[in-house]
């Protein structure tokens, strides 16, 4: 508790993560991302908007280390990627929480060891998996799930488990990929409102979405991705803040 | 690592054995019959191997004493013999041992013929002399027809020779079906295990994603394959040990092959347990955490 208010005293000034003049041209010829540079600031709520295929992937892409950048320099969490080795990737994915449009949870594992996962990969200690894990997962509000498996849960509720693996590990920022592309739009509201209570503990968010009504909604930074470029890069005061 | 990382590695690997069992099953199954091939076709050679020594052991070179030598020629033809080099025993058989062997094996009607021809007992004193290295016989034969006192050799180069190329021809093409076999047996288990990570590629991305390293995510994987090929080494043993007993009481059964190769020609089950136990053991541990590291290697780069 004490880390993020001390992270939340520091918000926007550090910066955890950096383009530099990115570009990035795939193999088959296309240019996914042109000359873009951008900071995502501790602390901040951002949406990633754009069509399909307008590179907000690739970006996504670029920040976990899946592919390098073409030209230019991406820098998260004091991580320099070009100079990242591929050995050292776990180092990196380490300081992250990451929530996919398609959950990707571990389906042969329950709720708790899904979460408690992250854990383990650290080598925490069992006392701290033992009591961090049932924490975080009640704060999603899955306590009485724990011991459920993936299969067992609806959309919403696999969303919030991948949620609660995303801040196991109390990561400076949770990048999250669509993460209301797979699930109702009533309970796509609630994650987005539990991304923003996780938001104002100190967490910075990076959501990517194409979802404008939730754009709308909750309004905050906005990045517009369009044929590899930003587009528009502002904050905006959301509907519900009216 | 730390312990307890190191008992859940362990522990996931177990589980993973059971929670998988239908591939658990099939990697068992192509382990257990690729350890038989293996197991069986290395038993057979090594057995092979041992009747072929064993008649080895039993050509005997006859090196045949002139009739007019004199106990000291005799004597000294003994050491000349053995100075020869690839003598493995040197026995002296006598003239009259010779004679009186001869008239023992004879009926009585013949024996009552002989008796009287004692005097002139025609044999000649002989050395029973065996070689060690049946493939030098024919050298070392025409050395000792060159000594002193030496009427002739007697030995069956052509048997020897016969012997040679039946061993040479045998370990080649042991040798051959061994490393055949093991090959195919890799490619098997290495797919085998490559359809049962392929299965669980999504969870393997995951857990990439999650920061796991690349030795924490192969140390299940090899724990359940090395679990795998273990059960299934004991199976080969186990089924190994029914065949080879059977086979073993089949040739001790029969008088016939037993006259031809000897009484103790093959190993028994007793002497050959220990180290048969440990190859399986240590076969199928070796192949199943190769194979499966083999096969994860592919779906860890993410």
């Amino acid at each position: 508790m004490q880390k993020t208010l001390v992270k939340a005293e520091f918000k926007g000034g550090v910066v955890l993560v950096e383009f530099n003049d990115v570009s990035v041209t795939y193999s088959s010829g296309v240019d996914a991302l042109n000359h873009i540079s951008l900071k995502i600031n501790d602390g901040d709520f951002a949406f990633v908007v754009g069509s399909s295929g307008a590179g907000k992937s690739t970006l996504i892409k670029l920040i976990l280390k899946e592919i390098d950048a073409t030209e230019g320099t991406v820098t998260v969490n004091g991580f320099n990627l070009r100079k990242l080795k591929r050995r050292k990737i776990p180092n990196l994915r380490r300081t992250l929480g990451i929530v996919f449009q398609d959950f990707r949870l571990i389906p042969t594992m329950t709720v708790y060891e899904n979460v408690a996962f992250v854990l383990r990969v650290i080598d925490a200690p069992k006392k701290y998996i033992k009591s961090r894990v049932p924490y975080v997962i009640s704060l999603v509000g899955l306590a009485h799930k724990a011991k459920a498996y993936p299969e067992q849960l609806s959309g919403g509720e696999q969303q919030r488990v991948a949620l609660a693996r995303a801040l196991v590990n109390d990561p400076q920022l949770i990048i999250a990929d669509e993460p209301t592309g797979n699930i109702d739009p009533a309970l796509s509201y609630e994650i987005v409102e539990l991304l923003k209570g996780i938001n104002e503990c100190g967490t910075t968010i990076l959501m990517v979405t194409h979802e404008h009504d939730i754009v709308r909604h909750f309004g905050g930074r906005i990045i517009n991705i369009n044929a590899g470029s930003i587009a528009f890069d502002e904050t905006i005061g959301g509907a519900n803040e009216t | 690592m730390k312990l307890s990382s190191i008992n859940y590695l362990v522990g996931k690997g177990i589980s993973s054995v059971w929670k998988n069992k239908m591939m658990s099953f099939a990697s068992f199954c192509i382990m257990l019959v690729s350890l038989l091939m293996v197991g069986l076709s290395v038993l057979a050679s090594i057995n092979i191997n041992k009747i072929i020594s064993g008649i080895e052991g039993k050509n005997e070179v006859i090196v045949i004493v002139k009739d007019d030598s004199t106990d000291e020629v005799i004597t000294a033809l003994e050491s000349s013999i053995k100075d020869i080099g690839n003598v493995d025993t040197v026995s002296f058989y006598s003239k009259e041992e010779a004679w009186k062997s001869m008239i023992e094996n004879m009926s009585k009607e013949e024996q009552d013929l002989f008796q009287y021809a004692e005097g002139d007992n025609p044999l000649p004193d002989t050395y029973k002399v065996s070689v060690k290295d049946i493939e030098k016989m024919a050298d070392t034969t025409n050395r000792m027809s060159t000594l002193e006192g030496v009427e002739s050799v007697k030995a069956s180069n052509e048997f020897a020779d016969v012997l040679i190329s039946i061993r040479n021809i045998f370990s080649v093409i042991a040798l051959a079906v061994v490393v055949a076999l093991i090959i195919v047996c890799l490619v098997i288990i290495s797919n085998t295990t490559r359809t049962s990570v392929f299965a669980r590629r999504k969870e393997i991305n995951i857990m990439k994603y999650v920061g796991a390293t690349n030795k924490f995510i192969k140390i299940p994987f090899q724990i359940e394959g090395t679990i795998v090929g273990l059960l299934a080494a004991v199976a080969a043993f186990i089924l190994t040990m029914f065949v080879y007993k059977g086979v073993f009481n089949l040739f001790q059964g029969n008088y016939q092959l037993w006259s031809i190769l000897g009484i103790n020609s093959l190993y028994s089950f007793r002497t050959i347990f220990l180290p048969v136990a440990i190859a399986y053991l240590a076969a199928g541990a070796i192949i199943g955490a190769i194979g499966t590291t083999i096969s994860t290697s592919k779906y860890v780069k993410v």
